[in-house]
């Protein structure tokens, strides 16, 4: 069974009703790569037929509501997003190709739950708020990637389907900001890593600082133990390659077919201190 | 599942399971084979078409998804007013060697034409068409068809005018 809904109630009562397995449908272009899965796939439930899952709003309370199944490219030329939120454009610049980005989507990126997902560090340094149907009472389930991302491929999500992406309102104050992929070129290249770093400056001080990277855990989470070393402090040289160490051991990455352990560790860090450096010196102000 | 939208301009209704790929649907339901099949796995862009005048990966494009939509494959944009001095374009730079990749990349030199600035540099337009992949050319004799055709402002917005009409 294949359903269209038209609307969100419409969805609602599909997520509610259907028994087995269900299918949430956006882009696609994760699921119809795995084709013995995609095949067999019962109750396929199409997300893009409904008009709030694909447009953007601006967030009661601030910020950004991004519909789940709005394609990046859509997001990649919004004016709203490309002057507020810049680091989800440079992610989703690079990830697969224009023909990709076309069709993929953000809702997609998160329920598919690769550590590569390339969107998934810079939402994190965005602090990105989900919302999760079928509606409760009239109101989405509130979330967060870490809340739905349980390993490699793997969400709590069941029966649930991501509505909206929420980005919170940033400061500009101050704000320093850095996106870094490394893979093996620049378009359709599964990550080796890729670090999003989101900041504020304060004088010469770190009045804050968020970092992520994903590539190089099972699950795309925070590297808390690196901003706590770094949150307040003046940047040195000394302060700079403790970071850099201390986020290559906070990470737990694998060797695989595209990169070893090892080399993992330690681009981690490198990127990070090349990042820390060109705060230092002044740069990666907003324009 | 009841399934009706346009291809090349042509109204079309088919019964089809809701997970077939568009690009099985473009070739072995309709027998428009211009759109070739290179990895299937949304890495080549040899099966490029424009779903509603935007490029996309036709082997990653489920059936499910195609009520109302607009595709328009090679056989379609033959009969633009454009496309000869397209071809004549990759013609004159010996872009085509086996062949395979040439419907997708004539496809997306279509939307680059109209989605990548003026000003843009080769840099830029060699990133555009990162989404095809060529065995044969080592890309250099591709990307010298486009840029070509980028230096014809007549034609890139006639490509756009075009365009906008399949949104």
């Amino acid at each position: 069974m294949a359903h269209r809904p038209r609307s969100l109630d419409e969805l609602d009562s599909l997520a509610l009703s259907t028994s087995g397995d269900v299918t949430y449908v956006a882009g696609a272009t994760d699921l119809m790569v795995k084709p013995e899965h995609w095949k067999s796939a019962v109750n396929l439930v199409d997300l893009t037929s409904i008009g709030e899952l694909t447009t953007m709003l601006q967030a009661d309370g601030g910020g950004l509501l991004i519909g789940a199944a709005v394609p990046l490219s859509r997001l990649m030329c919004d004016p709203v997003v490309c002057e507020r939120y810049p680091l989800l454009v440079e992610a989703c610049a690079q990830i697969g190709s224009v023909q990709i980005q076309n069709r993929a989507t953000l809702g997609g990126n998160i329920a598919n739950a690769s550590p590569a997902g390339d969107s998934l560090p810079v939402l994190s340094v965005y602090d990105a708020e989900l919302h999760l149907g079928p509606r409760q009472s009239g109101a989405f389930t509130k979330a967060r990637i870490t809340d739905v991302m349980r390993g490699p491929g793997l969400t709590s999500l069941g029966r649930r389907y991501i509505a909206f992406i929420r980005l919170p309102e940033v400061e500009a104050n101050g704000q320093f900001r850095y996106f870094r992929k490394v893979g093996q070129r620049y378009s359709l290249a599964i990550s080796k890593l890729s670090l999003a770093v989101l900041g504020w400056r304060e004088g010469d001080r770190l009045r804050d600082i968020r970092i992520c990277a994903g590539s190089v855990s099972p699950v795309v989470q925070r590297a808390e133990k690196t901003e706590a070393l770094l949150r307040g402090q003046l940047l040195s040289d000394e302060l700079i390659a403790k970071a850099a160490r201390r986020l290559s051991e906070e990470v737990s990455p694998i060797s695989d077919i595209r990169s070893s352990e090892s080399y993992r560790r330690h681009i981690c860090g490198a990127v990070l201190a090349d990042a820390l450096h060109t705060i230092r010196t002044g740069g990666l102000k907003p324009p | 599942m009841l399934i009706e939208f346009t291809v090349n301009g042509q109204n079309v209704r088919l019964n089809l399971p809701p997970t077939r790929r568009l690009l099985d649907v473009l070739r072995d339901d309709l027998g428009l084979i211009g759109t070739k099949e290179g990895c299937g796995r949304g890495e080549c862009g040899s099966c490029t078409v424009l779903l509603n005048g935007a490029r996309v990966n036709s082997c990653l494009v489920p059936a499910l998804q195609l009520p109302g939509s607009r595709v328009t494959t090679i056989e379609g944009l033959r009969e633009w007013p454009v496309f000869e001095r397209i071809a004549e374009a990759f013609i004159e730079n010996g872009s085509v060697q086996c062949g395979l990749c040439i419907p997708g990349y004539v496809m997306s030199t279509v939307a680059v034409l109209d989605e990548t600035a003026e000003q843009a540099t080769s840099e830029e337009i060699r990133r555009a068409l990162a989404g095809n992949l060529c065995r044969c050319t080592g890309y250099d004799k591709v990307l010298r068809a486009v840029e070509d055709l980028f230096e014809e402002p007549e034609l890139r917005r006639r490509i756009t005018e075009i365009l906008e009409r399949e949104r």
